[in-house]
């Protein structure tokens, strides 16, 4: 954190962008970090232990300290603090960036591992001759078909088409309209499709969910069946209509109250708001007790083991 | 006005919940009485699920959610690691399906932890934990492929769900799977309550490692985090009724700029649309009239309204400070042509 508030010239990121230097700087880094989780991987139990909570609690501590500490009020570019709590202030605010970035590039470093999980799930599925390795293949061959055109996509564009005329799919290669028929023409569109079976799961749940069984399952089915029919336009329309034709000209209101969309707001706002506020204060204190656990280490066996 | 700075209500309130939580866990660990743990259905049935899964002979399934590593996706693979150790005992194959990388490694990690402490490190699959996709229906589409393949007899899907939620407890429910569900997002926990057997309610989720391991620590953790609802309850009734109480009296209201306003705005239209208004709007008093009405107090002129919502003024937001020197300007920039 220290290092990369130094003067960006004397840090890595004053490197000259794209320049050999850099690359140089980025493969060392790389290969360093992937030492150091060999390493890590090396390492008894009992050793990795202290290590873990050794900076679980620094990073957590990092962000304790950034909460509590008063934040700077509109901060420019070039001021400087006024006071020594400013300067704390500043500094954090500064630092949390790195540190959010130290966590990016752990990330990045394990999606490798989770890429290297699923080659060799898939890989041994090949070599056993498993009765589905022809999709083994299908993966495999998509996920590399994807890195390259992406990669030689990404390249060109970035670097060699500096007039923006790849922007136009007249003057599109065989990289952009590959990348363009696996992302936008297969992998989008079978998202999409995955997205709406929703809609049948839904319906099928809907139908096991709504059988009266009990006293829960009849106010469920009633309480859904209100707001079900408070967004139904025509019928929204009707219902409001004859309660309004049925009040008389010159006295309370009260059968308002009995207007469909009346009734579905009163649903909404005290049941249904009310019950998941409190549903998510207990899932903010639970976290906030898993979070403190994790933070002083006082969690023994699962993750904490 | 705001007549106290809010921020710092926010923090005491906090710390006061840490130190309920820690207070408790200090408590527990004396172990000078046992706390007492309400029964939670979710949580006794995973010992069957389990018992199911082996007398079949077929695998469990454990999905932890589609979030990144946070404290949802460590308590799912906590609870993953308890429903592990029981079935490494007898053998049970398991299957865990992650879409996040971060929480692939943590929880490979630990259930391979799981195994060497039982002392069954060789049962212990390499595959068994699974890294799918870190795409939400890709990762989907995955898993229920794994579902129907394998035909699981039990699935725990506990984490951060979200839309997927459903494609999971109705593939599961398909091939006939036993299942426990629980999920941090009240917005999917419908969809499990009618898709699965068992669902864990809101924070019964965090409450699971405690039951299930009764570990003190965990323990007098529930407790405490059950001191801050307590206080928490106690603060929304008392809110609830000072809000009320100060919304029944009188503020003092100008009715003056409303009513010129008004008179206006009426004395621009048409006869004919007069005397329709005129119709179909309450009668409105005079100017004179006005001026003597008082009305009850809005919702936002209350003190507890004020106390917390702030209204700084452009000045506060506005602090004067010395300036650093600007960064010399780059090679090249100056001199221009």
């Amino acid at each position: 954190m220290i290092l990369a508030q130094l003067d960006p010239r004397l840090n890595f990121f004053g490197k000259a962008p794209y320049s050999l230097e850099l690359w140089g700087y980025v493969t060392a880094v790389v290969v360093l970090g992937i030492a150091l989780i060999v390493a890590m991987t090396k390492l008894p139990t009992r050793a990795r232990k202290p290590l873990i909570w050794t900076s679980t609690f620094l990073a957590g501590g990092f962000y304790v300290l950034y909460w509590l500490w008063p934040q700077p009020v509109g901060r420019g570019p070039l001021d400087l603090p006024r006071n020594s709590v400013e300067a704390m202030s500043f500094w954090m605010s500064d630092a949390q960036v790195k540190v959010a970035d130290v966590a990016n590039i752990l990330t990045a470093f394990l999606l490798c591992l989770g890429i290297y999980s699923l080659l060799r799930v898939h890989t041994n599925r090949i070599l056993r001759k498993h009765e589905d390795r022809f999709f083994s293949w299908v993966l495999i061959a998509s996920m590399f078909g994807m890195l390259v055109l992406g990669y030689i996509d990404w390249r060109q564009r970035t670097f060699l088409d500096k007039d923006g005329k790849l922007l136009e799919m007249a003057n599109w290669g065989f990289a952009q309209f590959g990348k363009d028929l696996l992302f936008d023409g297969l992998f989008q569109q079978m998202d999409a499709a995955m997205f709406s079976m929703i809609a049948f799961f839904i319906l099928s749940a809907a139908y096991r969910a709504f059988r009266i069984r009990s006293v829960e399952a009849t106010v469920l089915m009633i309480s859904a069946l209100i707001l079900i029919i408070s967004i139904m336009g025509a019928v929204v329309y009707g219902w409001n209509n004859m309660i309004t034709s049925m009040l008389p000209v010159d006295s309370a209101p009260v059968l308002n109250n009995f207007k469909i969309s009346e009734i579905a707001n009163w649903v909404r706002s005290t049941l249904q708001t009310p019950a998941i506020r409190a549903v998510e204060f207990g899932v903010g204190l639970g976290a906030l007790a898993m979070g403190l656990r994790l933070w002083l280490g006082l969690e023994k066996g699962g993750v904490t083991v | 006005m705001q007549w106290l700075d809010t921020g710092k209500i926010g923090i005491f309130v906090t710390l006061l919940m840490v130190a309920f939580i820690l207070f408790n866990i200090a408590r527990a660990r004396k172990g000078k009485k046992e706390l007492f743990i309400r029964r939670i259905p979710g949580l006794n049935a995973i010992d069957d699920a389990i018992g199911r899964a082996t007398e079949m002979g077929r695998p469990i399934f454990m999905v932890p959610g589609i979030g990144t590593l946070n404290a949802i996706s460590v308590q799912a693979v906590n609870i993953f690691a308890q429903v592990t150790k029981t079935a490494s005992q007898f053998a049970t194959p398991i299957r865990m399906c992650i879409a996040d990388a971060a929480v692939y490694t943590v929880a490979q990690e630990v259930i391979r932890d799981v195994y060497q402490r039982q002392g069954m490190l060789e049962r212990f699959d390499v595959d068994s934990v699974r890294f799918i996709s870190d795409r939400q229906f890709a990762f989907a589409a995955g898993v229920s492929g794994l579902l129907h393949r394998e035909k699981a007899a039990a699935t725990f899907l506990l984490g951060e769900f979200y839309a997927e939620s459903l494609i999971f407890a109705e593939t599961a429910n398909s091939i006939g799977a036993i299942q426990v569900a629980g999920s941090t997002q009240t917005s999917q926990t419908p969809f499990f309550v009618a898709a699965c057997d068992y669902v864990l309610l809101g924070d019964e989720f965090y409450a699971a490692s405690a039951y299930l391991t009764r570990e003190p620590v965990l323990v007098g953790s529930l407790v405490g985090q059950d001191w801050c609802k307590i206080m928490i309850t106690a603060a929304v009734f008392l809110g609830a009724l000072f809000h009320g109480v100060e919304r029944s009296q009188v503020a003092a209201f100008e009715w003056a700029p409303y009513a010129e306003a008004n008179e206006a705005a009426f004395s621009a239209l048409s006869d004919d649309a007069k005397e329709k208004v005129a119709d179909v709007q309450v009668q409105v008093p005079s100017s004179a009239e006005r001026q003597g009405i008082q009305a009850l107090k809005k919702g936002n002129e209350t003190m507890l309204y004020r106390i917390f919502n702030p209204n700084p003024s452009a000045e506060d937001l506005v602090i004067e400070r010395e300036k650093k020197p600007p960064p010399p300007a780059a090679e090249g920039e100056e001199g221009g042509e």
